[in-house]
């Protein structure tokens, strides 16, 4: 399939946003951190290929920090800058195995559907 | 950093919540954008394309607005504010829609005083002028008063009124003459500050002229109800000696004097009744009569008397009675209260 080499290829928006909250549970399970620190290390590890608005993230944040999943702390670092550190809470480890659970599964059926349909597009 | 201070105030003015929590996302939005766009400069952008950049991937200001507002809530106040000074950014910018409206309200207070000027001079002063002739309004009492010059006043405005056209004319040419000479930067304000000056002007003999008709009416109107009050005991006497005169011609069985005095009789009633300011004049202040109740006596004594008319006609002595009766039951309230009155 040709693809427009001066066109960057973006997943799409809509599915971003339902996987956002699974994005930062899951990275927050690995250690506490800051907005920006999580917007880029999912670039970072994404090659690019997740890429969304950077400001959508804090609403999201704030959000899973009212419904107690992660919760948010002032702290300064060695950089002397002060930051807000997320840190995932005993209800968001739940939560996060949960969410990895459905995510599994429905990648599982999607792929089985794709699998099926593999060559008729 | 000015940019982005303005672009935080544009995010997170209108959160809901306590100001706490609005200062804390304002700090932490700050220190994701200043992360940001330190990683720009690190790649060689400038500052300002450095922060422009991280402000462009970080969102639109309304976009991030809308979305913290769905998780926080949103202020009311900070709302409106919001709205009322881009209103405010807006109008202010438009200097041509304010000099155009305060024109065209002050054209319309000048054309407002030049009707009102016109209606006076046209229905009002006329009116007044011939209540004077008529005496109603009696010149010496407003003078006794101290305020001769309302007289004079609405004398001067009559002459000045007659001479309309060539005010109009003149007023035409000043204004002519202003457009065509006046070359200035402020000609706008000055033509506002010209139109003002005539609209206070012509809203001052507006009111002057009104408040000069309206007192000097208040203080001639006791002329006016005594005179009423004269013509009212007068037909009542007329009616009175018609009436008995009427009774006597009918017992001397004189159709034709009686014919006569019961027609005299019914047009002195009919005078009574037709002038609009004698009933109210015939009650006295404490009278519990109304102005309504005196008017159907009088009517009732008019038809009593058609009915004699027509008896007289027909020479019925009986009907005659009858009808001369129930006249004087009609009649009797109208007459005591003139007899009040004359005392």
């Amino acid at each position: 399939m040709y693809r427009n080499p001066l066109v960057t290829p973006r997943m799409d928006t809509e599915l971003l946003k339902g996987t956002l909250s699974l994005l930062i549970l899951s990275l927050l399970s690995r250690k506490a951190m800051y907005g920006y620190e999580i917007a880029a290390t999912v670039h970072r590890e994404t090659d690019g290929a997740l890429t969304w608005r950077e400001g959508s993230l804090y609403p999201s944040l704030h959000k899973m920090e009212q419904g107690g999943l992660i919760v948010g702390k002032w702290e300064e670092k060695e950089t002397g800058r002060k930051r807000r550190y997320y840190h995932i809470t005993k209800k968001g480890r739940g939560a996060l195995t949960e969410k990895v659970e459905s995510w599994g599964e429905l990648c599982q059926a999607v792929n089985r559907i794709l699998e099926k349909s593999d060559g008729q597009a | 950093m000015d940019k982005l201070e303005q672009y935080l105030d544009q995010v997170c003015r209108s959160i809901g919540g306590p100001r706490s929590l609005r200062r804390h996302v304002r700090q932490e939005l700050r220190e994701h954008l200043l992360d940001a766009a330190a990683k720009h400069r690190t790649g060689g952008l400038s500052e300002d394309e450095a922060l422009a950049r991280a402000l462009a991937e970080f969102g639109k200001p309304e976009e991030m607005r809308t979305e913290l507002e769905a998780t926080h809530g949103h202020r009311v106040m900070a709302v409106v504010i919001d709205k009322a000074l881009d209103w405010k950014e807006k109008t202010m910018r438009a200097k041509w829609l304010w000099t155009t409206w305060a024109t065209a309200a002050i054209v319309v207070v000048i054309a407002l005083a030049v009707l009102l000027i016109t209606g006076i001079e046209l229905f009002i002063v006329p009116k007044f002028n011939q209540l004077m002739r008529d005496g109603l309004i009696d010149p010496a009492i407003i003078d006794e008063q101290g305020v001769s010059w309302m007289l004079s006043w609405l004398n001067d405005f009559h002459q000045v009124a007659e001479h309309a056209t060539w005010w109009v004319l003149l007023a035409a040419g000043a204004w002519g003459l202003f457009e065509w000479r006046v070359r200035s930067e402020n000609k706008t304000l000055m033509r506002l500050s010209a139109l003002g000056t005539v609209a206070v002007a012509l809203m001052a003999v507006v009111w002057l002229t009104a408040a000069t008709l309206l007192i000097s009416f208040c203080l001639a109107v006791p002329a006016k109800g005594r005179l009423a009050r004269i013509f009212a005991l007068e037909q009542i006497a007329k009616i009175d000696v018609s009436v008995d005169a009427l009774g006597e011609a009918v017992a001397k069985k004189d159709w034709q004097t009686a014919g006569d005095h019961v027609n005299r009789a019914s047009q002195e009633m009919q005078r009574l009744a037709e002038e609009s300011a004698v009933i109210p004049a015939l009650i006295t202040r404490n009278e519990p009569a109304t102005v309504e109740k005196r008017r159907a006596d009088v009517k009732g004594a008019r038809e009593t008397l058609s009915e004699a008319q027509q008896a007289v006609v027909n020479q019925d002595s009986g009907r005659i009675q009858t009808a001369i009766e129930r006249f004087r039951k009609s009649y009797d309230p109208v007459r005591k209260g003139a007899k009040r009155l004359e005392r």
